[in-house]
């Protein structure tokens, strides 16, 4: 059972640019008898698991680009460093406080949905070479894919990178804070700030959850990942991704765009959902 | 922006970076996949399977307090007993976790411009840093 929802995430992962924690930890919070600790070790493995299956593939397609991952990635990954000393201090600190970053979270991805759903040219956003911002044009992050669902290779320009670098470094800090691989946040960024289309977002959002690999160590030091459970889920999602990476390259951009959606509220809702469980507000569902 | 050419260039460096990513993925998951087969017939289980199903509803501290008697900090329950199979298992989540450093090597080794290849020689330091800041 936990292969075969595990496969189910694998698949939907690539699509939807997220690494399948996000979908996993709810869902098995409710289906599953492991404690939270376990599910979120896994969910993490999951998620990093899902991204290093199907990068290479994405990258080979041109849909995720290395050359935009290089320049974001010394931000992200310092950031999420300092996202988790942050995240253990306010823990240590002030033990409710993560209940209330995490409805802020909830209420920052169902705002980013409400956009994403209004926003128009999410599929391929037209951004002119004229449009790109000087550190685009000097690095020369632009790319191109071949779009079945076109028939021919579609060119793309990116622009805003500065200041979506220093959104970057917010969403790496909220990724460490909560050991997230925050995809939600990577596609939103890419597609609506910087223009990238959404396929590629999607893509290139796998890409950066690989650098949050590191946070799988503070669950193997704490002895909560164990095969038992672990290697079900790893099977599952790395058939599943294998899969879901050729879906996503022969999906239509129009379907990636609603399966984004859908991520992105079932993700806010659940982070709503758990910030008010853990203040008290409402009983104890999803546990942890 | 469009034209009918089926094939999208894609950077030497973008190719290398995903050539080391496929290898330690898939060495990694063979390392841990292999052990747990063993684990799950019965060979040299460090803590047996109906053990781990009996006390996985417990926070992982308690689960290693009722199982080995202790809870564990650090890599020194996977070091200290690879000859179980369980344990063995663990390192190949250890390779999943450096897969993206050994990718990011590759790529500053190929990368198209002095530029990407000081990026990626910067993500590799701090990648490093964060593994073992995230393990202490």
């Amino acid at each position: 059972m936990l292969f075969a929802f595990t496969f189910l995430i694998g698949i939907i992962s690539p699509v939807s640019g997220v690494g399948g924690g996000v979908l996993f930890v709810p869902i098995a919070t409710l289906i599953f008898p492991f404690h939270i600790d376990f599910i979120r070790g896994a969910g993490l493995v999951m998620a990093v698991t899902s991204a290093l299956s199907s990068v290479p593939f994405l990258i080979k397609k041109g849909l995720a680009n290395i050359k935009l991952f290089a320049v974001l990635a010394p931000v992200m990954i310092i950031t999420s460093v300092i996202g988790s000393i942050l995240g253990l201090q306010i823990t240590n600190a002030f033990p409710g406080g993560k209940y209330y970053i995490e409805l802020m979270l909830g209420v920052i991805i169902l705002m980013v949905f409400t956009v994403m759903m209004m926003a128009k040219k999410l599929e391929f956003p037209n951004v002119e070479e004229k449009e790109m911002d000087s550190w685009s044009k000097k690095l020369k992050i632009k790319g191109a894919w071949f779009e079945p669902s076109l028939n021919r290779l579609v060119k793309y320009n990116v622009k805003n990178l500065p200041i979506s670098l220093a959104v970057f470094a917010v969403v790496g800090l909220i990724a460490g804070m909560f050991g997230l691989g925050a995809g939600f946040a990577n596609v939103p960024v890419l597609n609506l700030l910087m223009g990238m289309p959404i396929k590629v977002a999607t893509a290139t959002s796998m890409l950066i959850i690989t650098a949050n690999s590191p946070a799988i160590g503070i669950y193997l030091t704490k002895g909560a990942i164990l095969p038992s459970i672990v290697v079900p889920a790893i099977l599952g999602i790395t058939i599943g991704a294998r899969i879901g990476a050729k879906v996503a390259e022969i999906i239509k951009p129009v379907f990636v765009r609603w399966i984004v959606l859908g991520v992105l509220l079932f993700a806010g809702f659940m982070n709503v959902l758990k910030g008010l469980e853990g203040l008290g507000i409402l009983p104890h569902i999803f546990g942890g | 922006m469009k034209d009918n050419n089926k094939n999208a260039a894609v950077d030497k460096m973008g190719l290398f970076f995903g050539k080391a990513m496929v290898i330690f993925t898939i060495a990694g998951i063979i390392v841990m996949v292999v052990p747990a087969i063993a684990y799950f017939l019965g060979y040299k289980q460090f803590i047996p399977h109906d053990e781990v199903v009996r006390y996985w509803a417990n926070p992982v501290a308690k689960f290693w307090m009722l199982t080995k008697g202790a809870p564990v900090h650090g890599y020194g329950w996977i070091f200290d007993n690879l000859g179980y199979s369980d344990s063995v298992s663990m390192i190949g989540v250890m390779l999943l976790l450096v897969t993206p450093l050994f990718a990011m090597i590759a790529a500053a080794i190929k990368a198209s411009g002095g530029i990407f290849r000081f990026l990626f020689f910067v993500s590799a330091i701090e990648f490093i840093v964060s593994v073992v800041f995230k393990m202490n």
